[in-house]
């Protein structure tokens, strides 16, 4: 498969100096599915916004499907569809002005853009409340107006900066659906940014990690999660004293045992890297016992994405900072 | 080309949101309705005054109303470009090869003709309260244009109010700010004969009174050519400064 984004050396400073991507390079193949993986700030956000043409880059090189981001932006835009993580529409219009109004922007002859403009409310199952005005529509079908309206001129490849951001799981699930299948179906390429572990494992083909406004690592899935080699074992147990007199004294201990290679603190407790884990909980339980540390929980997992996240950016995403994500993407002026 | 056509459906676009919010219009009208009924009952006895340049105190100030309309439709010409900013609309049209001028364009032909059709429902209360205008049809038209005209300078004003602040609240604070002392200080509602000495000497300098000038004449006395053609450098000079002012403004923020 051809490249359709080739990226080197991208390097973006802002104004007031920040350096929020510092010299990545990477490549993406027609058809793949990549994922951009990274905390708030990390550079996600500035990548989409070169390689959607919104921002002048400061040095690198660029190219999307052939075309130079600098000389040749309105080549690029006929055949990329971007979707901001805030819901854009134009809540005045109805769902189907808000399609063909797109199609039109895209110079689409009126009785082409009229069948693909039914086709989509269709498949997004808006046809019901295609002529109401979208200011009316629930969170969730507002989220399918915006990727349909992304979808009229049959774009080749999307951008989606995290797409279900906000969303509920049911309606999350939808979205994936919808873009597992325009992926496999009409083979567009997809460049997802997300800060959903569970996502990018989902979705992605390829994923690399951004922090900092550096890659820190790229690879599928599988990939990464082979490489972090280890399973997990979170730990939890009951203090008496003050915390972290117990938090030293439960690394000394799991220290001591044969296999552990990694000791990091998580929420409430400790999370205990090991090749082979299932074999050393025995091990742990016997240890704590005799120290008289209460063991409250033991979680024994594989390999996981924010393992790997953990790893490579010493931090660990919460769930909850998630949900309550603050407003803003590449559409609004807040920059990240 | 694709200019025009973009143009087109943007222009269709402001339209419609604009009709489906009727409380815009309706904001924009009340002000100036409100000075035809009551302000023109209140001032009625003006005309009885020796020197008064008109027939009746309506007949004189609904030029001046016309321009007061103009002035605050075109102050929500500068709110919707931030509503565009702030929902993430405009770089939602970024990302598609939609003609950049079209953005503008498409804004300030719809503000032009929504302040045509407020004008004439201006014009036609001040018919039926019993007043007209003497140069008939062809003059009519003429009046259109010029407060169309001076309204898309005014956008202009909001508009790159709106691009540099980015906030709503200014454009409105900043244009009301503007707008009274402009109207007030203009041959817009009193003769000029009538005004202190120094109001005058700001009055020759405001660009509003050339405007009103020239509507009041085709109004009131018929097709007076200095009068409109001053009105038109005035007009003109001011576009070019607000609406290149705009343009700059715009092109930063779209880079």
């Amino acid at each position: 498969m051809p490249e359709i984004i080739k990226v080197d050396n991208l390097i973006q400073v802002y104004g007031d100096g920040t350096k929020a991507v510092d010299d990545i390079s990477f490549t993406i193949r027609e058809g793949e599915f990549f994922g951009f993986l990274g905390p708030n700030g990390a550079g996600k956000s500035t990548t989409i916004k070169i390689l959607t043409t919104l921002l002048a880059k400061t040095s690198g090189s660029v190219t999307v499907a052939g075309y130079n981001v600098d000389k040749e932006p309105q080549n690029i835009r006929k055949i990329i569809g971007v979707q901001s993580q805030e819901t854009v529409i134009d809540a005045d219009l109805t769902g189907r002005e808000n399609l063909t109004l797109q199609g039109h922007f895209q110079q689409m002859r009126s009785n082409m853009l009229r069948e693909r403009v039914d086709e989509l409310l269709k498949l997004m199952d808006l046809q019901e409340v295609a002529d109401k005005r979208a200011r009316n529509y629930s969170g969730g079908m507002k989220k399918r107006l915006d990727l349909a309206s992304i979808l009229v001129h049959k774009p080749k490849l999307l951008f989606l900066d995290e797409p279900t951001t906000g969303l509920d799981p049911q309606s999350r699930n939808v979205i994936w659906e919808y873009l597992e299948k325009l992926n496999k179906e009409e083979n567009i390429t997809m460049f997802l940014t997300t800060q959903y572990m569970e996502e990018a494992d989902r979705l992605c083909r390829k994923l690399s990690i951004i922090d900092n406004g550096r890659i820190v690592i790229s690879g599928s899935p599988k990939e990464l999660k082979q490489q972090v080699g280890a399973d997990s074992i979170k730990l939890s147990y009951e203090n008496d004293e003050s915390k972290n007199v117990t938090n030293e004294k439960a690394k000394k201990i799991l220290g001591e045992i044969q296999g552990v290679t990694n000791i990091l603190d998580s929420d409430g407790g400790l999370t205990v890297y090991a090749k082979n884990a299932g074999f050393i909980i025995p091990d742990i339980v016997r240890a704590f016992d005799k120290q008289k540390i209460k063991l409250t929980s033991v979680n024994f997992s594989s390999p996981t994405l924010d393992d790997i996240f953990l790893k490579h950016t010493g931090r660990r995403i919460r769930t909850e900072e998630l949900v309550q994500n603050p407003k803003g993407g590449i559409f609004s002026r807040r920059r990240r | 080309m694709t200019l025009i056509h973009d143009t087109r459906y943007l222009f269709m676009r402001s339209l419609k949101k604009l009709i489906r919010n009727p409380i815009l219009l309706f904001f924009s009208l009340f002000q100036p309705i409100i000075f035809l009924l009551l302000f023109t009952q209140l001032f009625s006895k003006f005309a009885s005054i020796p020197d008064f340049p008109a027939e009746s105190y309506l007949a004189f100030a609904t030029p001046g109303i016309l321009l007061q309309n103009a002035f605050s439709s075109a102050l929500q010409s500068g709110t919707s470009i931030v509503d565009d900013l702030d929902s993430g609309y405009l770089h939602k049209m970024l990302v598609t090869p939609v003609s950049r001028s079209a953005i503008l364009l498409g804004r300030l032909t719809s503000d032009a003709f929504r302040v045509t059709i407020q004008s004439l429902i201006i014009l036609g209360l001040a018919y039926l309260l019993g007043t007209s205008v003497v140069t008939g049809i062809g003059g009519l038209l003429l009046i259109l244009a010029t407060i169309a005209f001076f309204g898309l300078a005014w956008s202009g004003i909001s508009l790159a109010i709106g691009l540099r602040t980015k906030n709503s609240e200014s454009v409105f604070g900043i244009g009301a700010f503007l707008t009274f002392p402009l109207l007030f200080m203009s041959t817009a509602l009193t003769p000029l004969s009538f005004m202190p000495e120094w109001i005058q000497n700001v009055s020759n300098f405001n660009p509003i009174s050339y405007t009103v000038n020239a509507v009041r004449a085709l109004m009131l006395n018929g097709y007076e050519w200095n009068t409109i053609i001053a009105a038109y450098a005035v007009i003109g000079l001011i576009a070019v400064l607000t609406l290149g002012a705009t343009l700059y403004l715009f092109r930063k923020v779209i880079n």
